[in-house]
């Protein structure tokens, strides 16, 4: 029992990931053995090219890596077939840099859509869907689309639908780069509160020191290595 | 995903794109309207000809002509190296076949009849028992003016309703009680020379309009004693043999006992044959058209597959991120069938009644225009123009539009939506 419990939400052994870039490969991830814990608020730091954007679409179930093995609480991954991945995607909650929101839906569409895919009723789906947007605050913009939304608020609609699902972890890949630092500063306030407050547990990607220095731990990457560890 | 909400997502996606989904719609909706027409016209064609051959065309008949296997016995169709001639009296030959209850001589000339005041009208006179005749075509051989003797002196005429009024307008040209001369060009024996005599008309027939094998609306008719004399000859076109019920087996049983009784010199038509050969035909020529038509539906099918292709580039980041979303590959797929199969179904809706109506639209100009018999319209287009045609709807077409449109949609958008399913989630987020 206590093995369970020490278990660690996330953990990557040994990863390696080689694209083809045209028809040169490249080595992205050359050995990655990373930890998380529950609640664990965790900053991913590197220049671009080291390998971070990679490791997190590994973590997220959106990538399969070329070696070694990635477990979300002590399942791997590699022993899931599509279905099972789709499931657990439900499962993580994604922050992208570019939003990633469907056009066409406003945004508690968005998060409704979120739901909407492990089949929730409408009316549920519906007050969920509300609540987030009023955490996130948002709640005054709910029938906006995308394009009528400024970066900042499209990112809390991002963020929102994140935590639609309760996922067991948000993965953020750089949710400032696209918006200006005084709403990025408030996007990490609300990051961070949902760590400290809710016990969200978070994976972030980013350039921003500003962020890193919030976090509760920061590993820096390089070259498809993680080349330092700190606890902040 | 729940199937309501799989539609719904379905309907924002097509609603994005009204205009190019419109299109797409209208590829599919030209193809079921094409089909629609089509078929319900073909079949309306078909209902209104079996209609009339069924009145006009006594089931329980067989016609006795020369040759073989000549279709509705053309006159003098006679085998090359054969000099059999049937004769008038033959009748009495097969009279005696056990299951024939009366058979009666046709003899069939072209010929001219001029009324009084001039007017000369081309037209085939045709030479019958009358009495006979009339029992045999009880539902056609009738007097609409004057009246069929049963028992004609020889100078009697019964005219056709066309013959009467060949402008069809109302305006007789010929009525009972009319003198009329009747010639006919005896081109057997050079000089080619004119014959003719004065008869009198005593009837005029009842519209009958349509084909049909026995009496016609641009005939005339004349006593078979009369014809013999006339034309000279003890010959005839045709026999036309009365059974005593329209039995298969006794069809069947007659028909051999008739060609045995000439030793195959004959053949035998039966109506049924004829009628069967007919639908046979129409048959044919309905899955012709209906293969045209399926033909615009192909196109619209890879007009779908085209829309959904370029929908599947466009939204190859929406799939990205429906699939970060959790969504599964099955979902996807099914979305684009969705989207399919709304335009396919709106399509066929839509098809299924402008094809209706269009239909009806040619119907009626086809009854009002080009086939109406004109003032000196011919024959042939005049007795088109004496049947109406509507249109037939059957379960089975509305049905097979549906199905049909659906199908093909949804068909053609397979190949797209598989790909759509099958993207690695990466790469499409990574798509610009």
């Amino acid at each position: 029992m206590t093995v369970e419990l020490s278990r660690p939400i996330v953990e990557t052994m040994k990863l390696k990931k080689t694209y083809l870039l045209g028809k040169v490969p490249v080595d992205a991830l050359q050995g990655v053995n990373l930890k998380v814990e529950k609640g664990d608020f965790l900053a991913i730091l590197g220049p671009s090219g080291s390998g971070k954007s990679t490791l997190l679409n590994m973590i997220g179930a959106l990538d399969k890596p070329t070696e070694g093995r990635v477990f979300i609480e002590g399942v791997d991954l590699s022993t899931l077939n599509d279905n099972a991945l789709a499931d657990l995607r439900r499962e993580i909650g994604f922050v992208f840099q570019f939003f990633n929101l469907i056009p066409r839906l406003t945004a508690r569409g968005n998060v409704e859509l979120t739901m909407a895919i492990p089949g929730l009723g409408k009316d549920e789906r519906r007050r969920c869907a509300e609540e987030l947007l009023e955490t996130v605050g948002l709640k005054e913009r709910v029938n906006h689309k995308p394009a009528e939304l400024s970066g900042g608020e499209r990112q809390r609609v991002t963020i929102a639908r994140a935590l639609a699902n309760n996922p067991k972890f948000l993965l953020m890949d750089e949710p400032t780069g696209n918006i200006d630092s005084k709403t990025a500063n408030e996007i990490v306030e609300l990051v961070k509160r949902l760590n400290e407050e809710k016990g969200v547990t978070i994976i972030v990607v980013t350039h921003d020191q500003q962020i890193a220095s919030r976090t509760k731990r920061t590993v820096q990457m390089l070259d498809g290595l993680i080349i330092e560890e700190q606890v902040n | 995903m729940k199937t309501s909400d799989i539609f719904s997502y379905a309907v924002s996606a097509i609603r994005l794109r009204k205009l190019r989904a419109g299109l797409t719609t209208l590829g599919v909706v030209i193809g079921i309207a094409a089909i629609v027409a089509l078929l319900s016209i073909t079949q309306g064609l078909q209902t209104s000809i079996s209609r009339q051959l069924q009145t006009g065309f006594a089931t329980n008949t067989l016609i006795v002509s020369t040759g073989r296997g000549s279709f509705i016995g053309s006159p003098g169709a006679v085998t090359a190296d054969s000099d059999f001639k049937l004769l008038a009296n033959y009748t009495q030959l097969i009279d005696g076949i056990p299951g024939v209850s009366m058979s009666a001589a046709v003899v069939q000339k072209q010929g001219r009849i001029n009324s009084s005041k001039g007017e000369e009208l081309m037209l085939t006179m045709v030479g019958v028992d009358f009495a006979k005749y009339t029992s045999i075509y009880g539902s056609t051989f009738l007097a609409d003016h004057g009246e069929i003797p049963l028992d004609p002196d020889n100078e009697a005429i019964v005219i056709g309703k066309l013959v009467a009024d060949p402008s069809d307008n109302r305006t007789s040209l010929f009525a009972v009680g009319d003198a009329v001369d009747v010639i006919w060009t005896n081109t057997s024996t050079l000089p080619f020379r004119d014959k003719n005599y004065a008869g009198h008309i005593t009837a005029v027939l009842k519209e009958i309009g349509g084909f049909g094998i026995g009496p016609s609306d641009f005939s005339i008719y004349i006593p078979i004693l009369r014809a013999q004399t006339f034309f000279g000859t003890d010959e005839c076109n045709t026999i036309i043999v009365q059974l005593d019920s329209d039995d298969g087996a006794l069809i069947d049983s007659v028909t051999d006992a008739i060609e045995e009784a000439f030793s195959g010199e004959v053949s035998v038509t039966s109506s049924t044959a004829i009628l069967s050969t007919i639908s046979s035909i129409f048959a044919t020529v309905e899955l012709f058209l209906a293969g045209i038509a399926a033909i615009s539906l192909l196109v619209a099918g890879i007009g779908i597959m085209n829309i959904m292709i370029v929908s599947l580039m466009e939204r190859t980041r929406e799939i990205g991120i429906l699939k970060a979303l959790g969504m599964k590959s099955r979902t996807v797929l099914l979305i684009f069938l969705s989207e399919a199969l709304i335009i396919g179904l709106m399509g066929a809706v839509i098809g299924l009644a402008s094809g209706w109506v269009l239909a009806n639209i040619v119907t009626i100009a086809f009854r009002g225009g080009g086939f109406s018999p004109g003032g000196q319209g011919s024959q042939v287009a005049t007795n088109v123009g004496g049947m109406s045609i509507t249109p037939v709807l059957t379960p089975m077409v509305i049905l097979g539009a549906l199905a049909f449109g659906v199908l093909v949609s949804t068909v053609f958008a397979l190949y797209p939506a598989w790909r759509a399913s099958k993207l690695k989630p990466v790469e499409a987020l990574r798509y610009e």
